[in-house]
């Protein structure tokens, strides 16, 4: 072994540890965050109700979170039927729903995010991954909503 | 003529890579701190791909340096002439941190000298000795040569291989000054062994757990 010998070493070690941690940082993110998700949400009169499914596994009943401006609202697993799912071919089956009733918010604008519970890690980590678009909504003084959604939505 | 416009460039080469590898085995132990042990909490052994490479380059190092084992310090003929150099720095040390803990939270708990862990600390002890002074205390000598400079870059790498927790981070940093000074005068790592051996198993006696959070580094630190 020569010194000229060391810095091509020196350059395949550099090259060897970054191809590493490359490889890891991008496994452990589609570990925690599988671009698997799809779903989608809007506000009826009185609930958020919409459908997900996991592509990596279509007939899991994906776990599925609400929260409402910001905050935690509940928590349900996707598993309402949805006739439209199958039919657009998401999933061959068409029990992938959900409906969420809102507690009281006040009169005025709200917005509702719905996310999709992944567990990785032998359930070490739980991550959430927003479905679809932010839900916007209106409440009023009665308790009805109104989605705010632009017609082409 | 040729060869004298050769020489400069020879001199800054050897301490362009003399610092090259040192970087490269700090980028290996925190590649082995703050991606391995953090990713993969539940096959911790993988920690021995980064350690393995690290540990090959060294190897590979010290042959086209041609450097012994015997020049790196694995020997005894000057075993207690370097442990009389360590010995009141770490009778020091080993008293500070008893009567810290001692104020701290009371007498040193011996039952955590039950641990198994425990057993495998001598070995530890030569093994970071080895890379933190028979490699980077050598190859900072070849950049900075021998005295403060390349002594104070073998602390400062001692420590940031310690962080992010802070007693470690310090009392590392401290701890590297003296290893490094005695093995640039006695180059012993059986004796600097027993000696970061003594220091460690009296932090991890006298020391509150919170204090020195499980002697955890990296992003483990914070789980």
């Amino acid at each position: 072994m020569t010194k000229s010998k060391l810095i091509n070493v020196l350059i395949g070690k550099s090259i060897l540890e970054t191809m590493l941690v490359a490889t890891i940082a991008v496994g452990f993110y589609i570990n925690a965050f599988p671009p698997f998700f799809h779903g989608w949400g809007e506000a009826t009169s009185n609930a958020i109700v919409g459908w997900a499914v996991n592509n990596n596994n279509p007939v899991e009943r994906v776990s599925v979170q609400l929260f409402v401006d910001g905050n935690f609202v509940a928590t349900q697993s996707a598993s309402l039927s949805r006739p439209d799912v199958s039919t657009a071919g998401w999933a061959q089956d068409e029990w992938h729903g959900y409906s969420f009733a809102l507690p009281a918010l006040g009169a005025g604008l709200h917005e509702a995010r719905i996310y999709a519970v992944h567990a990785s890690g032998n359930g070490t980590r739980r991550t959430l991954q927003q479905l679809g678009d932010p839900i916007r909504f209106a409440m009023d003084a009665t308790g009805t909503m109104t989605d705010l959604a632009k017609p082409y939505r | 003529m040729l060869q004298n416009q050769e020489q400069p460039i020879e001199a800054i080469s050897a301490k362009a890579l003399a610092l090259a590898e040192i970087l490269s085995i700090i980028v290996s132990c925190l590649i082995a701190e703050w991606v391995f042990l953090s990713f993969f909490s539940l096959h911790r052994w993988l920690v021995i791909i980064p350690l393995t490479v690290a540990l090959l380059f060294m190897v590979l190092s010290h042959l086209a340096y041609n450097e012994s084992a015997y020049a790196l310090g694995f020997r005894f003929d000057n075993f207690w002439s370097a442990l009389r150099l360590l010995f009141w720095p770490t009778i020091l040390a080993v008293v500070v941190i008893l009567i810290i803990g001692w104020l701290l939270v009371g007498p040193p708990a011996v039952s955590r000298l039950l641990r198994p862990r425990l057993l495998l600390l001598p070995a530890w002890a030569l093994l970071q000795q080895y890379a933190l002074q028979g490699f980077l205390n050598r190859r900072a000598q070849v950049a900075f040569g021998k005295g403060a400079a390349s002594i104070f870059v073998v602390g400062a790498v001692f420590a940031v291989l310690h962080l992010p927790n802070p007693v470690l981070t310090i009392l590392t940093f401290i701890g590297g000054l003296i290893w490094a000074a005695v093995y640039q005068r006695e180059a012993n790592l059986l004796a600097l062994a027993a000696s970061h051996t003594v220091a460690s198993i009296s932090l991890v006696l006298a020391l509150p757990l919170n204090v020195i959070n499980g002697l955890r580094v990296g992003f483990k630190y914070f789980g």
